[in-house]
């Protein structure tokens, strides 16, 4: 194309090179082979891959457990399968692999931060004479995100528990309804009996509870790190509520 | 001799522009050559092939709203801090203060257009059947661009540090909870267990790692001001530079065969 | 007396009033346009031009277009808005289960009477109507309310564009199909010389990006980006949306579980559309438009982006209100609507209602693999139907229904095909499941957070 413009443009220019007569190259004289490259080369080792693997595997497993159990004999193994079993080639393309691996599962470690910014677990949120029988208490939600629920609803008992305000499906906070006695979700609509047992909407399981315990002085206090779910049956350990007697 | 001349004529002009203005044909193919810019066309195309009722130019209109919202984007960062005790006001002043804070809505509005037309562009693809043999592969890094794309604007959309932000990335980030295995209420998680010691807990899943908290709060949007500012707009203008280069060299835009 | 959500303001009918001269102008081109190309049609004894029925609709629109921008001084006594029995009919038309009907059945009336459709004429008619309906839903307030959300707004747009450039593939389509049929070359055949870049492509290039520009600088000072209340995390809005492009993933996310809507699902979209490429055998349709040479191509995937993502889109963002119920679209999003959601498992219905009988529990204290005996009993149901819709249909696809294309596709490929298929076709059958029969999840295992 642009060959072509510039005749267009250019044209007084001859073109001089496709009007000569084609030169005929003389034959190359045959290449000097050097007597050594005669010799046919050793066929270079090729081991499948997943004899790699598996030699790559061993020796790793070898020094890692070694290093576990502080064996230097099984490290010594390791080192020895990888160094016996390998071919240079491929113990230098297994390095390579397992340098890559390492760095990336420390680059995803790294992104694991170890101090966090957020609410202590355990707080203190008063003595029990502060809630009511049945209902639920919104003062501790926006602070720390949990219900104060006093009730005899969940099998007879008369109990004072904390709910996590987290709904199980994803997360939102849902809402508790004085008018129609349940948490509803405003995210996509889940509902869950004054209990804390779900009963309408996409939610899988009921809300979950944390730990409440009757402190020293009397007071109750909420352990957040606990967290007890019904369905696994965990709402039948004591640490997940408080008895009114 | 007009001024235009003198200038066209000088050594300045000349080192810049090698050659004369594309008024002839000769010069029309020489300029597509030799800048830098029009290098990424080639000389000439066949008709068809640009006709907008073939193409809806929606490809080109994607690469723009990437250049545009890549401008306002930097201007934009002159005036916010991605902390929670600024990021709401420094939004507030640049609607209310900054003179032409009006960079924040185009910049918005862009992205929603964006959005619009990857969708149109890979529709288009789709029904002319650009995607078959030679282009299998430009297809495959167009949907990589389709998902760095929601990934952008997803990025992007906690920024403002508002109600509608952080409500938005919390049910969209709560999903990566139930990731199988990786999220600490997805099923198998409870498998990855080493002596009683759970391995995937709400403190070291993957939405632990989206949010670099457990939930969306100050980590979460330095987290997010870094992949939508820095990380994704690198590899997305990797990947572009690689779309365009395969549009060329996988035989320039389609064309029945 | 003034009403507290008043449907019409002044401002809103002179807003209309410009709309409407807009769509008057319009319409006068196109009175041009039909006089030049459409002919005449007899009736009452003589030849009557086809034009003369667009200049009495355009002469419509321009008095409708007077009235609003002189009437504007009484808003509650104007007279022209959406009729009560209409909004009322699209209220219960938009109801989930009808919505989606709706939409496929509309798909489908687009594929099957799409040489109808793609006339000039047609998709100037379908033009006006929509706008019509826009128009005239504007003197709705809560229909304005939710159409008019800054962020909803590249919504509607996306509908007008997403509709226009279907039908624009069609009317191409279309006729190359029937110049293929014909024996002729199709279009992008014809008039195919090579042409310049410069100045053919990069003069569009360069009107297309002053055209945006103007365009984006015009959107911002219009409408204002929007700016809430500053964050909170105490305090969940109701409802609260995932940014618009994810509401259909998010509408999913009420027929599955968290795991599946966002994360397999997702992925296998992605994966899928990875795979388009490679799966697609047909070498015909490379590089023009047709609809015969590749119908279930172009339907699958038409399939996948109208009815199930932008449709899917259009409920979330506009018929979703708060607890997530359904609302139509002139509806009042009131908070203490009551809408019953119960649902049952595949299990309960299976042991209570079929088998009489309390569904298997481990023993209490019983060891992990005794509880997980029980758990596969109870599930045993959800777990077989799962398995035969995964395992079983494919081979029994590939022997009926698509057994041409098994044998032109090979293993791999196909057994590729058939699960993408599969996937895609779970949502629809799940929401089928549930309005029929409330059914939650086929298999439900929360004890390890397994539901499908």
């Amino acid at each position: 194309m642009v060959r072509a413009a510039r005749k267009v443009t250019s044209g007084e220019v001859p073109a001089k090179a496709e009007a000569a007569e084609p030169v005929v190259a003389p034959p190359m004289p045959a290449k000097p082979v050097p007597s050594s490259a005669k010799k046919k080369a050793p066929e270079p080792v090729r081991r499948s891959l997943g004899t790699i693997i598996t030699v790559a595997v061993t020796s790793l497993a070898c020094f890692v457990f070694g290093g576990l159990l502080s064996s230097p004999l099984l490290m010594g193994l390791g080192v020895l399968i990888w160094f016996t079993l390998m071919s240079p080639f491929m113990a230098a393309w297994a390095s390579i692999g397992a340098v890559t691996g390492i760095a990336t599962l420390g680059t995803a470690r790294f992104m694991f931060p170890n101090v966090l910014v957020e609410p202590p677990s355990k707080f203190k949120v008063g003595p029990a004479s502060d809630y009511p029988l049945n209902t639920v208490s919104n003062k501790w939600k926006d602070l720390f995100g949990i219900w104060i629920v006093h009730t005899d609803q969940y099998e007879g008992k008369n109990l004072i528990y904390a709910l996590s305000a987290v709904c199980t499906h994803l997360g939102c906070t849902p809402n508790w309804l004085d008018g129609e006695q349940k948490f509803k979700c405003p995210c996509h609509g889940s509902g869950f009996y004054i209990t804390g047992v779900n009963f309408e909407g996409p939610a899988p399981r009921p809300l979950e509870r944390v730990g409440l315990r009757i402190a020293e002085d009397g007071l109750l206090e909420v352990d957040k790190s606990l967290k007890f779910q019904e369905e696994m049956g965990q709402w039948t350990d004591p640490a997940s509520c408080v008895d009114v007697v | 001799m007009s001024i235009g001349d003198y200038i066209r004529e000088s050594q300045v002009w000349k080192s810049i522009f090698r050659h004369p203005a594309p008024v002839d044909r000769r010069n029309r193919v020489v300029v597509m050559l030799t800048n830098f810019f029009l290098h990424l066309h080639p000389v000439s195309v066949k008709q068809q092939g640009i006709a907008l009722s073939y193409t809806w130019c929606m490809g080109g209109i994607t690469f723009f709203l990437f250049l545009v919202e890549t401008i306002t984007g930097v201007l934009l960062m002159f005036y916010y801090r991605p902390t929670l005790q600024f990021a709401f006001n420094d939004i507030l002043a640049l609607r209310d203060v900054t003179t032409l804070g009006i960079m924040r809505e185009i910049h918005r509005w862009g992205a929603h257009s964006m959005v619009i037309t990857v969708w149109l562009h890979m529709y288009r693809v789709f029904l002319t059947g650009s995607y078959k043999p030679p282009r299998e592969f430009n297809w495959v890094i167009g949907v990589l661009l389709l998902v760095l794309t929601l990934l952008l604007s997803f990025t992007g959309y906690l920024l403002p540090w508002d109600q509608l932000a952080i409500w938005a990335i919390t049910v969209g980030s709560n999903m990566a909870r139930a990731t199988p295995f990786l999220g600490y209420e997805g099923p198998g998680a409870l498998l990855l267990n080493v002596g009683g010691f759970d391995l995937i807990t709400s403190g070291s899943d993957a939405r632990f790692l989206l949010l670099g908290g457990r939930f969306v709060g100050e980590g979460t949007l330095n987290r997010f001001y870094i992949l939508h500012c820095v990380a994704i707009p690198l590899v997305v203008a990797l990947l572009i530079a690689i779309h365009f280069w395969r549009v060329r060299k996988d035989g320039g835009i389609s064309q029945p065969l | 007396m003034l009403e507290h959500h008043p449907d019409l303001t002044a401002a809103v009918i002179y807003g209309l009033g410009w709309a409407y001269l807009l769509m008057f102008v319009m319409n006068a081109f196109w009175v041009k346009r039909s006089y030049d190309v459409d002919g005449n049609c007899h009736m009452f004894g003589q030849a009557i031009p086809m034009a003369s029925f667009w200049a009495l609709y355009a002469a419509v629109l321009g008095m409708v277009s007077i009235a609003h921008l002189t009437g504007s001084d009484n808003p509650q006594s104007f007279l022209i808005r959406m009729p009560d029995a209409i909004k009322d009919a699209f209220n219960a038309a938009s109801d989930p289960r009808t919505f989606f009907a709706l939409s496929t059945i509309g798909f489908i009336v687009v594929i099957w009477a799409r040489e109808f459709l793609v006339t000039p004429t047609m998709g100037w008619i379908l033009l006006n109507l929509s706008c019509l309906y826009l128009t005239l839903s504007m003197t709705d307030y809560d229909f304005r309310q939710i159409v008019t959300k800054p962020d909803n707004v590249p919504i509607v747009g996306m509908l007008f564009i997403v509709g226009f450039f279907t039908w624009l593939s069609f009317n191409r389509a279309v006729e190359n199909d029937r110049r293929v049929a014909a024996g002729q070359p199709i279009r992008e055949r014809e008039k195919n010389e090579k042409v310049l870049v410069w100045p053919d492509l990069v003069y569009s290039e360069l009107i297309c990006m002053v055209a945006l520009t103007a365009f984006l600088i015009a959107w911002g000072i219009v409408l204002q980006a929007p700016l809430e209340e500053p964050a909170s995390g105490a305090k969940t809005p109701n409802p609260s949306k995932a940014p618009w492009y994810f509401l259909g993933l998010q509408e999913m996310l009420v027929y599955f579980d968290p795991w599946m809507a966002g994360v397999v699902l997702p992925s296998m979209i992605l994966v899928g559309l990875m795979a388009i490429p490679y799966i697609d055998f047909n070498k015909l349709g490379n590089g023009y438009y047709t609809f015969k040479e590749r119908p279930f191509a172009i339907i699958t995937f038409m399939f996948g982006f109208l009815p199930l993502w932008v449709a899917m889109i259009v409920l979330g963002t506009f018929l979703r209100g708060p607890n997530w119920n359904f609302f139509g679209p002139y509806e009042y999003w009131d908070v203490h609507k009551l809408e019953l959601l119960n649902n049952v498992n595949l299990s309960e219905w299976f042991w209570l209602d079929v088998m009489q009988r309390p569904l298997p529990v481990a023993p209490a204290n019983s060891e992990w693999y005794v509880q997980f005996g029980y758990i596969l009993l109870r599930e045993s149901v959800g777990i077989l139907v799962t398995l035969a819709y995964l395992f079983l249909l494919p081979p029994v696809m590939a022997a009926t229904i698509f057994r041409s294309f098994f044998q032109k596709m090979g293993f791999i490929r196909f057994m590729v095909l058939a699960n993408l298929m599969l996937f895609m076709a779970s949502l629809p059958l799940k929401m089928v499941l549930r309005w029929a029969i409330n059914l939650k999840y086929i298999v439900s295992i929360p004890e390890y957070f397994l539901n499908l």
